[in-house]
């Protein structure tokens, strides 16, 4: 069942949780809310299991208006983060309870069924707190999916989890999503998790969507400082347009003569014209490096393809990861430009103090409006 | 073996239950509506009136009672006689000056006693623990009157206790200090110190115990880690942690000790009578109200204003 | 380090357990009134107080009602107990709800007036409250004991629902509602077992505070209406009869040997799990 958020809004006193926010989830996909703690994501959440009364705006499930519906009238369940799992219940119990709320006499089976499918049926006569984490988060999906909701909702569902665990669980989850074939509308603050399970991804800050999109979407081509730094990590340069040709930006870097080349629907200023400033973006992992000595001679080791983008500077850090290695580069453009290389042929005189060339393809360049914080999202800034 | 390791737990919180801000302020769906505005104040009103009628206007009552004069013959009147209080301070100041030493006195045993006990639980019982703390819990089960009276056969004339103390002339000692007198314990103000502290010693130990128990292990290994002796760690980290302990058992130790009147009566002597024996006589005996509402409303002042000085002291320590 | 002496061993023994031994100590202050309690309970007394071993006997035991108004005045303690129970727990159960869930106005008044009864001497208390009834000259009776009773648990009946229901996660009760309980039902189905542990707790305080207290009820009690505790004091001045002891003796082993059923079953069930 399709949901629909029209406006909807939530403000706790004269804080703003969520600004007025539209907002569709297609029946049967995966959605994953994304952002970091007090984003507002776990407030739309909370709005859209009715726990939560929105300041303004209306809900829709599939042609529904749901918005003043209480919780238990909502044909919608939750795994809450922690599972809230009813410590005097056991498992069963637990799975059961739902059904029973609502008048069914015969949940043995079902419950049975139910355990099967998150592999717990030895388990059915424990107390929640005599279960490992992994099992207390099965009991929470079961305890949800016994009542074929139309959508589930999962709120930072494998956060107390193991890293391990995590990943295991992320595999089943969507899995078990393919099978049961119901919306999920999943929170998390784990970039990696919303990007393995999700179809879609809506990244969230300050009470804001700030881009919806596929997860490769929202990696390769992000709209804004937040995403691009949120979402993996991005070197950031600040640039100006120097022109405009048809389908092609250039730009000159602030601090380097060298021009730099992007394609212009990878741009997210509107109206990109000469003279405009912009926040030039690539990933560590798009960039090549070269040593400034072999750079002209084209059969060196890592040979510079033509067209791609240059940028000088001097290693300052390399750290070998095995299957990568990771640079720190200092370039006039930029203190401190990460790149990294994946662990295929070494360059083992790549080496601190080096003199090197960054090179990368204009069609993994992307360009950000320079209004923002250049720094929105990163670790640095959480901290 | 100088290293200095970091413990596992030490500092680190333990995995959080609280909801996160986002959900915190939810509550539980308390939704703007007149209805549910009004719950609490329902819920609220069995007890709250209760206690309104039952304890708050009784003192109202009191304090009327102790500004009249009058006879029981004739029926008191309330004539603003605060003569009641002067001649309740003039004739019973001993009384109070004796109930605040006592309480206070039976108040620090307990916490000399209670304390070994309270973190012997606490961190060295293993799996007695919850054996050992229903045996402290055990004693209220049987009627404080008769275990009261029980001390009367422990400390009597001919009993074991008087027999060892006299021969180590530890009875000759105490009764130089005045605490005794005759070569017997009975009817001393010794005995009713020790019913007192007896009487009140669980007050003490619970508080303590559920403040130590709280303690992480972790920060004795941190404290010793960091080169702390153990009595160094009892200062400067177990002592100070059990604080809220150490303040919520003196409170329920000395308030009902300094209004007691049972151990004076069944322990002590007419010379040991605590201000509870005055009002309790006064009251039920003698049946001159006013003078004994205006003793309560004395000690009630006297204790209002103690607990909340030593309250504001011992919370101001804290924070340093 | 200071040379390891075998000389130094006991010393050392002393020291590291110095706690346990202090602890022990303070243990046996504790229980050494119940012991001659027990003890006294196979005396027969040569008069009529019971201070003095003379020599073993099971006849109070053989006939614990054999003293006048004693069992009388046993049953009145117990009704006076589990109706005090049966109200301070209902009524002190709503409030620590309102005091523990909501935020309104007038909660630190009534967080204030839950406190104040515990700060405050029993003698202040029972003497205040009997000037009430003498003003308003209501006769001393059973009532103006239960009310007092009632008056003097309630707090306690907070203080432990409360407590409990404070570290209650409200998630539960979400969960509870999101699987389709409406408000009725989560309180049935999960509030209230999950607040269970702390009403038990308050009951069984009212339960014991009731029955033994002496001070506040001497203030409030009728001439005919004479508790447990009330009759222990009269026998106190009079003469102690053996059955007292029996008496207490009894109630202490009762309840010793449900707590420790309790947690052995706990422990059991805990095990077979």
């Amino acid at each position: 069942m399709t949901i629909t958020l029209t406006g909807v809004s939530k403000v706790f006193g004269d804080f703003t949780a969520v600004h007025p926010l539209d907002l569709t989830i297609p029946e049967g996909s995966f959605f994953a809310l994304l952002g970091a703690s007090g984003c507002g994501k776990t407030t739309t959440l909370r709005m859209i299991a009715g726990l939560e009364e929105p300041t303004g705006g209306s809900i829709r499930l599939g042609d529904d208006d749901i918005t003043g519906l209480p919780p238990h009238k909502r044909p919608v369940n939750t795994v809450f983060q922690n599972y809230a799992l009813f410590p005097h219940l056991d498992v069963s119990e637990n799975v059961a309870f739902g059904l029973r709320r609502r008048g069914v006499t015969s949940v043995q089976k079902q419950v049975e069924e139910m355990l099967e499918l998150v592999e717990l049926g030895p388990l059915a006569h424990r107390k929640p707190r005599q279960l490992s984490g992994g099992q207390q988060q099965r009991v929470a999906l079961a305890r949800a999916l016994i009542n074929r909701p139309q959508v589930l909702l999962l709120d930072e569902p494998l956060g107390a989890l193991d890293l391990k665990l995590r990943r295991q669980m992320q595999l089943e989850l969507k899995r078990i999503q393919t099978e049961v074939g119901i919306t999920f509308v999943h929170v998390t603050h784990d970039q990696e998790e919303a990007m393995t399970m999700a179809d879609t991804v809506a990244v969230m800050n300050g009470g804001r969507v700030e881009q919806l999109g596929a997860p490769d979407e929202l990696y390769e081509n992000p709209r804004s400082t937040f995403v691009a730094n949120f979402l993996g990590t991005s070197n950031l340069i600040e640039a100006e347009i120097t022109a405009v040709e048809g389908e092609e930006l250039r730009l000159k870097a602030v601090g380097a003569d060298t021009v730099l080349r992007l394609p212009a629907q990878r741009c997210a200023v509107e109206d990109p014209r000469a003279g405009g400033k912009v926040l030039v973006g690539v990933r560590p992992e798009k960039i090549s490096l070269t040593r400034a000595e072999d750079a002209d001679s084209s059969d060196a080791a890592g040979a510079i393809r033509e067209g791609s983008n240059l940028l000088t500077g001097r290693i300052r850090d390399a750290a070998y990861l095995g299957v990568s290695l990771q640079y720190v580069v200092d370039s006039p453009v930029c203190p401190e430009f990460s790149v990294y290389e994946q662990n295929v042929e070494r360059d083992t005189r790549l080496v601190p103090g080096t003199e090197v060339v960054l090179h990368w393809q204009p069609s993994h360049t992307f360009a950000l409006d320079a209004a923002q914080d250049a720094d929105a999202g990163t670790v640095e800034e959480a901290l | 073996m100088t290293a200095s390791t970091v413990p596992a737990a030490a500092g680190a919180a333990p995995p959080s239950q609280q909801p996160s801000p986002e959900t915190g302020s939810s509550g539980d769906g308390q939704g703007p509506g007149p209805r549910r505005r009004l719950t609490p104040y329902w819920l609220l009103l069995p007890a709250g009136l209760w206690l309104a009628v039952f304890f708050v206007a009784p003192f109202f009552y009191q304090a009327s009672t102790s500004v009249q004069s009058g006879s029981l013959e004739e029926g008191f009147r309330v004539t603003w006689d605060f003569t009641n209080y002067s001649d309740a301070l003039a004739t019973y100041g001993p009384h109070f000056l004796r109930s605040f030493l006592y309480a206070a006195v039976a108040t620090l045993l307990c916490l000399l006693i209670g304390y070994p006990l309270a973190y012997m639980i606490a961190f060295r019982a293993g799996r007695w623990r919850s054996l050992l703390l229903v045996m402290v819990i055990a004693p209220f089960f049987t009627s404080f009157l008769i275990r009261t009276l029980a001390w009367k056969t422990i400390l009597s004339d001919s009993g074991p206790v008087v027999g060892v103390l006299e021969s180590l002339h530890i009875l000759d000692f105490t009764s130089q200090l005045g605490l005794t007198g005759d070569d017997r314990l009975l009817a001393t103000p010794l005995a009713v110190v020790c019913g007192l502290t007896y009487n009140f010693l669980p007050f003490m130990i619970l508080p303590l115990y559920s403040s130590l128990e709280r303690i992480d292990l972790s920060l004795h290994e941190a404290a010793r880690d960091l080169y702390a002796k153990p009595t160094t760690t009892f200062r400067k980290v177990t002592f100070p942690l059990s604080l809220p302990g150490v303040v919520a058992g003196t409170l329920l130790t000395f308030i009902p000790a300094s209004g007691d009147y049972i151990n004076a009566q069944l322990l002590g002597s007419p010379n040991t009578q605590m201000i509870g024996n005055a009002i309790q006589k006064q009251f039920l005996n003698v049946l001159d109200y006013p003078t004994a509402a205006a003793m309560s409303f004395i000690l009630m002042a006297i204790i209002l204003i103690a607990v909340t000085v030593y309250m504001r002291k011992a919370g101001t320590e804290e924070l340093v | 380090m200071a040379a390891d002496s075998p000389a130094l061993a006991p010393l050392r023994w002393l020291r590291r357990n110095a706690v346990v031994i202090a602890g022990l100590a303070s243990l046996g202050y504790l229980l050494l009134p119940n012991v001659v309690v027990m003890l006294f309970s196979f005396n027969k007394p040569a008069g009529r107080f019971n201070y003095e071993w003379r020599t073993f006997s099971t006849d109070a035991w053989t006939d614990p009602c054999g003293v006048a108004d004693m069992c009388g005045s046993l049953g009145l303690s117990l009704q006076v107990a589990l109706l005090a129970t049966l109200f301070a727990t209902a009524f002190g159960t709503f409030a620590a709800f309102a005091l523990a869930r909501y935020r309104f106005r007038g909660k630190g008044t009534g967080n204030a007036l839950i406190f104040l009864p515990m700060a405050m001497p029993e003698v202040v208390m029972g003497a205040s409250l009997g000037t009430l009834f003498l003003n308003t000259r209501v006769a001393f009776g059973f009532v103006t004991i239960l009310i007092a009773h009632i008056m003097f648990c309630l707090s306690f009946v907070v203080v432990a629902v409360k407590a409990r229901v404070m570290s209650m996660d409200p998630r539960l009760e979400e969960a509870a509602r999101d699987l389709y309980a409406g408000p009725v039902q989560t309180f049935v189905r999960v509030t209230l077992p999950l607040a269970a542990p702390g009403i038990a707790a308050g009951a069984m305080l009212s339960f014991a505070l009731s029955f033994d207290d002496f001070i506040i009820t001497q203030f409030n009690a009728g001439p005919s209406t004479v508790t447990f505790p009330m009759f222990v004091w009269g026998a106190a001045q009079r003469g102690v009869p053996v059955q007292v002891n029996v008496i207490g003796t009894a109630m202490f082993l009762i309840a010793v040997a449900i707590v420790l059923g309790g947690q052995i079953t706990a422990n059991r069930r805990r095990r077979a799990r």
